[in-house]
């Protein structure tokens, strides 16, 4: 559990402080397979409901939403630009507020609680960095996408998994914040790709 | 000065593919205007029906393996929902009547509209904070795919910065549910998210966790409200989109947000109860003060509409500050202000169609022109300043006399002078735009009949609210006052 939740939390720091927009997808994949094994691995027994929950998050998080953002972001010129701007002050603030969602998981008493709460925090934050520095449409579409991961990683504190129509509503959301962004994106973009180098410098 | 004909603006506009004549392929889809409109129709019976025929004190209700509720909140809210889309279906038909340009747009409308209200009222009765939430979020993307639709601005940018504060505005509360989650863990109970077992994992002590969950789902459901400081999505948005979907986010999203909040105050109810004030007090008054100073700036009437929404938003967050006291006049205030912006939105879009501007300096004299129109949007403005015999005049005195009870005399005066600032400040837009001089001399236009009915609609339920309320109605809001804290 803590070497997958670990997997989840490069997963996203890796990609905020070096990646570009690109790479997302394939970050985004393995964020959501870290999920999926968290997801069939919660419960001392895999139910069927743990299996089926476990296979949603495998096919819509890891595979269907990482290859529509992939298809979404072909050809377009600016996904070669950073997630977060690459300079000092946006990577002090990245790890200032790193210690700070790590802090704020602190109050747990278990430690994988504490880790748990700790990654979703830090997730959450890193979105909302992102969202703030970066004025590239797809790079924010790509901060929501981490986000919802995050809210989804939220389950596994849970005794419970989620009931069955909760589980397909979050789904729904998921590939529906996907299909919206990447279109919106799409008929927003071109005005954007024109401005992208002077943007890059602004940043 | 000249002299023309008044033509509606879209008529003057290019045909463009979405606004081409239906020919005989689109007839397929002649069926789906009256059809949406026959659809609100049964639905809005049976939710007659069931308010009527069901007693109060046969509720809650659950159903669909208790993940549905019937209780007096869902009620009020599903009734109120369903008759003013009842009121924006009969407007959007009665347009695709008159516009035969706009047709194929407006039957593209009409579909996700159906769509968008199916998972509202399903939100509306959901039993369980969670899947509410998803919900939200659905109907976030139905808004989307008819806000892209407008004719004016960039829609598919201000869609999308839509989109994105929703998403943040709920993630927001999202890690406020995260928050009351390890809150309960920490005191070894387990957090249901069931609304009606929510309230048994809270505590009455002192709780960090607890307070910053409460914290954060009061601010990021704010957001989702229009209250500041997260309100900036909220102008572009009514502002850009069509006019029957400004309306249907104005007055149905709102309040799915509105049944949100108030699921957490009834969870809530006696436990952190200063905390909940102050904060709600906090953001009441940021939103009345940003909402005035807006309104003096703008020249343009959706928007004016729009940072009335704002400044209503903050006299309910107020009204909720104050607790029991204000409890049923916060209930009236929101059901009349989904009527007042119902009204106000759909009016503005026949002007808007008719004059293909939201410059209030275009539009003077308006009443003139478009008589009916003037004259409704002339209601829907003192309906919303809050005066005589609309509901809101009723309600805003409610939760006045409620804060005066409360003893908070500051927040009294406060609020007295930002309603009269946001007063004499749309007097000074709204009532020259439709009194004043015109810049052109114009005919003056009939109106369709079938235009004005749900326009008229709306202007009698606000006058019943405000002047003889039926025994059942009163009793609705009692049970949701009650349900909230009220007395």
């Amino acid at each position: 559990m803590t070497l997958t939740l670990m997997l989840c939390l490069l997963a996203t720091l890796v990609p905020v402080f070096f990646s570009r927009v690109s790479a997302a997808p394939v970050w985004l994949s393995v964020q959501a397979l870290a999920l999926g094994w968290i997801t069939l691995n919660q419960h001392h027994s895999l139910s069927l409901h743990a299996a089926f929950a476990g296979i949603e998050v495998l096919l819509v998080r890891a595979l269907l939403v990482p290859y529509l953002l992939r298809s979404a972001m072909a050809g377009q010129g600016h996904a070669q630009v950073s997630l977060m701007p690459s300079n000092l002050f946006a990577g002090g603030i990245a790890v200032a507020l790193i210690i700070f969602a790590f802090k704020f998981g602190d109050g747990a008493r278990a430690d994988v609680r504490a880790l748990t709460l700790g990654v979703v925090a830090s997730t959450v934050v890193m979105a909302f960095l992102i969202l703030a520095t970066n004025p590239h449409k797809m790079a924010q579409l790509v901060a929501l996408l981490f986000m919802e991961n995050a809210l989804a990683l939220f389950e596994s504190l849970m005794p419970e998994p989620w009931p069955l129509p909760v589980h397909l509503a979050i789904s729904a959301v998921y590939i529906l914040t996907m299909a919206l962004g990447a279109w919106l994106v799409a008929d927003t973009q071109a005005v954007e790709g024109d401005l992208a180098p002077a943007l890059e410098e602004l940043a | 000065m000249s002299t023309r004909s008044v033509q509606p603006a879209l008529a003057l506009a290019p045909a463009s593919e979405a606004g081409r004549a239906p020919d005989g392929a689109q007839d397929s889809g002649r069926f789906i205007l009256p059809g949406m409109v026959a659809a609100a129709l049964l639905i809005w019976l049976a939710c007659m029906a069931t308010f009527l025929l069901l007693p109060l004190d046969r509720l809650p209700l659950y159903f669909a393996a208790r993940y549905l509720v019937l209780d007096a909140t869902s009620l009020l809210f599903v009734l109120v929902i369903n008759t003013v889309f009842l009121g924006i279906s009969v407007y959007m038909f009665s347009r695709g009547r008159a516009t035969q340009e706009l047709t194929r747009e407006l039957r593209r409308r009409a579909l996700w509209s159906s769509l968008f209200m199916l998972v509202m009222n399903i939100g509306i009765l959901s039993n369980h904070l969670i899947l509410q939430w998803a919900l939200i979020e659905v109907t976030t993307a139905c808004a989307v795919m008819m806000m892209v639709r407008g004719r004016h601005g960039a829609p598919k940018a201000v869609a999308w910065r839509y989109m994105l504060y929703s998403s943040m505005t709920l993630a927001i509360s999202f890690l406020g549910f995260m928050c009351l989650s390890q809150s309960a863990h920490l005191r070894d109970l387990h957090l249901h998210f069931h609304l009606d077992q929510l309230a048994g994992a809270l505590t009455r002590e002192k709780d960090p966790w607890q307070r910053l969950g409460l914290a954060f789902i009061l601010f990021g459901l704010g957001g989702k409200l229009g209250l500041a400081p997260l309100y900036s999505w909220l102008p572009e948005t009514y502002e850009a989109a069509p006019t029957s979907t400004s309306a249907l986010l104005a007055s149905v999203q709102f309040n799915i947000s509105v049944v949100a909040l108030f699921r957490v105050l009834q969870a809530f109810q006696g436990v952190e109860p200063g905390f909940v004030s102050q904060e709600l007090m906090l953001m009441g008054y940021a939103s009345l003060v940003v909402a005035a100073i807006q309104i003096m700036a703008t020249r343009n009437y959706k928007r004016l509409i729009a940072y009335a929404c704002i400044s209503s938003s903050g006299v309910i967050a107020l009204g909720l500050s104050v607790g029991q006291a204000a409890a049923y006049g916060v209930v009236l205030y929101i059901v009349s202000n989904a009527f007042v912006k119902s009204l106000l939105f759909i009016t503005a879009g026949r002007m808007r169609a008719v004059y293909g501007s939201n410059d209030v300096t275009t539009l003077a004299g308006v009443i003139r022109v478009l008589p009916f129109a003037g004259m409704l949007f002339a209601g829907g403005i003192f309906a919303l300043l809050g005066f005589p015999p609309f509901a809101s005049f009723l309600a805003e005195m409610l939760i006045l006399s409620g804060i005066v009870q409360a003893g908070n005399l500051l927040a009294f005066t406060l609020m007295c002078v930002m309603l009269t600032i946001i007063f004499v400040a749309t007097g000074r837009r709204i009532f020259p735009m439709l009194w004043g001089t015109p810049l052109e001399v114009r005919e003056p236009m009939k109106e369709s009949k079938l235009s004005i009915i749900p326009k008229l609609g709306f202007v009698a339920v606000l006058t019943m609210l405000g002047t003889y309320t039926p025994q059942v109605v009163t009793q609705l809001l009692s049970a949701v006052a009650r349900s909230i804290g009220g007395t």
